[in-house]
């Protein structure tokens, strides 16, 4: 190579002796200087704690700061540049990151599945990223591939699996959903992986109207397609109607379809209904479908002693989805896909035995190599964080927990009711408390489409206020038949009576005028 | 049906609920199903001290120490003693800090250090710290990429990094996001590509069309083939293309196979080259294969999940030439920037939306129609995720402190260590090449003294395979360092080394070469 020069002192540039140059680049010494960039990390970090942790969780702070999208632009400057920027610079821009990011972790934040904030889950979610692990071989992230599999299958013993089974963590309750199904459609007829779909018979799938939207897009990404999912109907409170699901899957059968999977839901969406898994369960095992309990938001019960007769039946599942970033605050995303065979089936499913990566001559046990059992590649150290915590709280901790989220609820919910202008949807089950709030001038309305038109209109506006003001956030949807309701979601330890009693007090406040 | 029974439980609960006025210590007590509600039930100060104790330890061991070359790159157990030493068994009750601490040292320390100056290993590695404090704050801010309303900065920010990687593309508009991984990126490139060719598959599934065809090289990444699993199409449906040598894709093969798979009945509909394949860093020459795409109206992916971040640096961009006319691109920032795991872009040239149709499913519980704002920034429905973790702040904030000219740096010198490592095997004796590198990919055989001169002879083949597993044992149980070995084709094993952390230094590369010779030359 011409351009390989080796210059030994004596040059007018300023290089050390014995400089290496190739193609105009200095091989001697780093690029880059780590003890500065360690000076950064340890400047950011009181900034983080500051900013991102203490006043994110301090009740007296704002929940956000909104800006409306065209001005947030404005105030962040988000371009990038050629030339790098100073770290005073840099720190600054972690400043206003910060102050317009919604704080999730904030006790008035209950706007999603997911709120609060663990310090012990969060130390080992730094950690993680300090060592920025891939976790598929056991040479490459050792202490992560045996967490994983030590809380996997802790997680079976709460399923109720005696005799443990199998997983993996996944980005997501969606991509879970959809490992239950392509791990279902498998078992049912392993030569799809190499001959596809074409010339199959038609498949069909069954869930309940009231089921989390990744078990249509799971069936749309595999191949299988929407249709092909037959909607069970619900009952008032939400819940699939076992024998309406004998009937759809007797109606497949007749049309000439094969039927191969039901996924039911422990804790959905919008409601917190949870489906009759035992009856389920009797009808699964009847027409031999693989049975997936989508149960990401209400597997947390399972922690419970006085709740988890919610999910009984759970343990005869084929697999379930339960993600521990919600209820039990494990941080986003921490999700657990489960299954119970332990045929190596999950691995069968999804393998491609890549050489480089899971070379077979290894020097040690290669069934640590756990990485094929994805469907990614590199791959998250998303057990790490909820051991941390589980180590920290223990088992009665996460269980204290789940009942005070699920007390505070009962709470909420018998306070809307003795409240005037706010109407509970329905007892709620688990921790969404879903209801209306009707302003002093739809009261005497009589009850009829125009009522509800206008009751609509109100929840959309009480959310802009309350943004506006960054006083708190929560969720509000139309469902099925019903206008648009509040739904609250009760999560974080750091939520006490009081906030709730705020709730109420500035949803008031916020709507009395409407 | 169960109305009853419910409301039977509920009135149950109802029993329970009562309210304390001066029994409990606190005013108005409230106690449900016997919890006490008033005050939070976690200590907040209590937590930020731990975290606060925490950092230090991080920093010390898992960033300063772990970037230390005088440190080891991993402290090798065995699976059964590292279980027992890490006491990994959860139990009733809760542990101490001083305990908790511990854990926390521990795990550090037997972890592999990935940022180390001598993990030369995966497709990643090093530590960029502009990075790492975006990553803290990522964690921190608990944010799911979905809707406007729950993550404003970060629906923005992801906007913004997606167009700065798409114009290196050379594409004034598009669409994209970020997903967990580049296997990720390629299933989503090919239900794309399926759901432009055939829209009806989305609703009715693949029996409503005929046996689909896809086509990639030899060298692919395996994602493809499990793309093709996963999405119904099949494995034996992925056609493989013919490559050369260097394994480069060969245009003509391409053109051939896709005249076969029409000729047996099959409906080709997408292209998958790479940019950057995994063992030898190959590039595929993309214009000719755009040549072929157009000939046939078929998508054209390219993986370039290794390879894009070449496309930073004016002196060796040219290996993505063609990537403009690209329909889709998967590209990992995680890889050769070190923005940390994980950042890979999905980038796509259409901007009529298709990437939202493709995936949609307008849950009304998340994207109202009814919102205050511009709901065109609640993006979330393009993805088949949910709850989306945020990759874009540790990129942007990186690319905010070095600079596009700081980060073309980065691969011009991970360009220039590959090359000052060929000519240094090439001067030493027992080093042979696998093939020329395109890229920083350097596949190389070791060839011990015992079988120098050796080459053809019965056996050769046989005990030349056992040497890189040998070594790389060794050099695990030392610590000293970490490069990847796997056999290839007809290859038997060969190391792969990757150098791309600009904390590297060439007595690192020198290092590299002693050290595979002392562990190596009693063999």
């Amino acid at each position: 190579m011409s351009s390989l020069i080796c210059e030994n002192g004596g040059s007018s540039k300023p290089v050390k002796k014995n400089a290496v140059l190739v193609d105009g680049v200095y091989l001697n010494g780093p690029i880059m200087d780590s003890k500065a960039g360690e000076r950064f990390v340890e400047e950011a970090f009181p900034i983080i704690m500051e900013e991102a942790i203490r006043k994110a969780t301090d009740v007296n702070e704002k929940v956000c700061e909104w800006q409306p999208p065209e001005e947030l632009k404005q105030c962040l400057d988000l371009d990038l540049r050629e030339g790098g920027e100073a770290p005073q610079q840099i720190l600054k821009r972690c400043k206003d990151v910060i102050k317009y990011s919604v704080k999730t972790g904030h006790p008035r934040f209950f706007n999603q599945l997911y709120a609060g904030m663990d310090h012990y889950s969060l130390v080992a979610r730094f950690i993680t990223e300090a060592i920025n692990p891939s976790v598929y071989t056991f040479e490459v992230s050792p202490t992560f591939v045996m967490i994983e599999e030590v809380i996997l299958k802790k997680m079976s013993e709460c399923v109720g699996w005696e005799e443990g089974g199998d997983g993996i963590f996944s980005p997501g309750g969606s991509i879970s959903n959809m490992y239950a199904v392509n791990l279902a459609r498998y078992k049912h007829c392993p030569s799809i992986k190499d001959e596809g779909l074409s010339g199959m018979p038609r498949l069909v799938m069954f869930t309940s109207e009231e089921c989390h939207y990744s078990i249509g897009k799971a069936a749309a990404f595999l191949g299988i397609g929407t249709k092909n999912v037959y909607v069970v109907p619900a009952d008032e409170r939400g819940k699939m109607i076992p024998e309406e699901l004998e009937k759809q899957v007797q109606r497949a059968v007749k049309e000439g379809a094969v039927p191969f999977i039901v996924c039911a839901t422990a804790g959905t969406t919008v409601l917190g209904a949870f489906d009759p898994l035992e009856k389920i369960a009797d009808i699964c095992q009847k027409h031999g479908l693989w049975f997936h309990v989508d149960a990401s938001w209400g597997g947390g019960a399972l922690m419970s002693n006085k709740h988890r007769h919610l999910l009984n039946g759970i343990q005869r599942a084929d697999s379930v989805a339960w993600n521990p970033h919600k209820m039990l605050m494990a941080g986003l995303q921490c999700c657990a896909f489960l299954v119970k065979d332990k045929t190596g089936l999950f691995e069968k499913c999804h393998s491609s035995q890549a050489s480089y990566l899971f070379q077979q001559d290894k020097f040690y046990d290669v069934r640590y190599d756990t990485g094929d059992k994805s469907i990614q590649c590199s791959r998250r150290a998303d057990a790490f964080k909820f051991w941390l915590m589980w180590k920290a709280v223990g088992t009665r901790g996460l269980e204290d927990r789940v009942n005070r989220a699920l007390a505070l609820a009962r709470y909420l919910a018998e306070e809307i009711k003795k409240k005037e202008g706010f109407r509970l949807i329905l007892e709620p089950e688990y921790a969404n408390v879903c209801f209306w709030y009707i302003p002093p001038s739809l009261r005497n309305m009589p009850d009829g489409p125009e009522f509800w038109k206008k009751l609509h209109q109100v929840a959309p506006v009480i959310k802009e206020r309350m943004m506006k003001k960054g006083s708190m956030m929560v969720g509000y949807q139309p469902h099925r038949d019903k206008v648009n309701f509040f739904r609250q979601i009760i999560i974080s330890p750091q939520v006490s009576r009081e906030d709730m009693d705020f709730v109420l007090q500035e949803i008031e406040a916020l709507g009395k005028d409407l | 049906m169960s109305n009853s029974t419910a409301s039977r439980a509920f009135a149950n609960l109802n029993g329970n609920y009562e309210l304390k006025g001066s029994a409990g210590r606190q005013q108005k007590a409230v106690t449900v199903d016997g919890v006490t509600l008033n005050g939070p039930l976690s200590d907040n100060r209590d937590g930020e001290r731990f975290l606060e104790d925490a950092f230090q330890i991080i920093m010390n061991e898992a960033v300063k120490k772990g970037t230390d070359v005088t440190e080891k790159v991993c402290d090798w157990k065995e699976p059964g003693k590292l279980r027992e030493m890490l006491d990994l068994e959860l139990r009733e009750t809760g542990e101490n800090h001083e305990r908790l601490l511990q854990r926390c040292h521990d795990v550090a320390k037997y972890s592999v250090k990935t940022s180390h100056p001598r993990f030369f290993n995966q497709l990643f590695a090093g530590l960029d710290h502009h990075s790492l404090a975006g990553r803290f704050l990522t964690e921190a801010l608990n944010s799911s990429q979905y809707t406007y309303e729950v993550a404003p900065v970060f629906v923005l920010m992801e906007e913004v990094v997606l167009s700065t990687l798409r114009s290196l593309i050379g594409w004034d508009s598009g669409d994209g996001i970020f997903c967990p991984g580049g296997s990720i990126s390629n299933l989503y490139a090919m239900n794309l590509a399926r759901y432009r060719a055939f829209p009806e598959v989305k609703q009715r599934g693949l029996w409503a069309v005929p046996r689909l065809a896809v086509f990639t090289s030899k060298e692919c990444h395996y994602s493809v083939g499990k793309s093709a699993s996963v999405l119904g199409v099949g494995l034996q449906n992925v056609h493989p293309v013919k490559v050369d040598e260097r394994g480069v894709m060969i245009p003509e093969d391409l053109d051939e196979q896709i005249e076969n798979a029409k000729s047996q009945g099959s409906v080709p509909f997408l292209v998958s080259a790479t940019s950057g394949t995994t063992i030898l860093g190959a590039f595929d020459p993309l214009d000719k294969i755009a040549d072929v795409c157009g000939k046939h109206k078929l998508w054209f992916h390219v993986d370039a999940a290794w390879g894009g971040s070449a496309l930073l640096s004016k002196k060796h961009k040219h290996l993505l030439k063609g990537i403009d006319r690209a329909d889709s691109v998967a590209w990992n920032p995680h890889k050769m920037l070190m923005a940390g795991l994980q950042s890979s872009a999905f980038l796509m040239k259409d901007s009529s939306g298709l990437l939202k149709q493709c995936h949609s499913a307008n849950a009304t519980y998340l994207f109202q129609q009814d919102k205050f704002y511009d709901m065109s920034y609640d993006t979330g429905d393009k993805s088949i995720q949910c709850g989306r973790k945020v990759d874009c702040l540790k990129l942007w904030l990186m690319w905010k402190a070095t600079g596009t000219l700081g980060l073309e740096q980065r691969v011009d010198r991970a360009f220039a260590y590959t090359r000052y490592l060929v000519e240094e095997m090439k001067k030493r004796g027992g080093f042979q090449l696998v093939v020329e590198p395109q890229f920083v990919n350097l596949c190389f055989w070791y060839v011990p003294p015992s079988l120098r001169g050796e080459e053809g002879s019965e056996g050769y083949q046989e005990k030349l395979s056992k040497v890189a597993p040998t070594i790389k044992e060794r050099m695990v149980k030392k610590g000293s360092m970490m490069v990847g070995y796997q056999p290839h084709q007809d290859k038997v094993n060969f190391f792969r080394l990757v150098v791309i952390s600009p904390q590297i230094t060439r007595a690192d590369l020198d290092f590299f070469l002693d050290e595979i010779e002392s562990l190596g030359r009693d063999l």
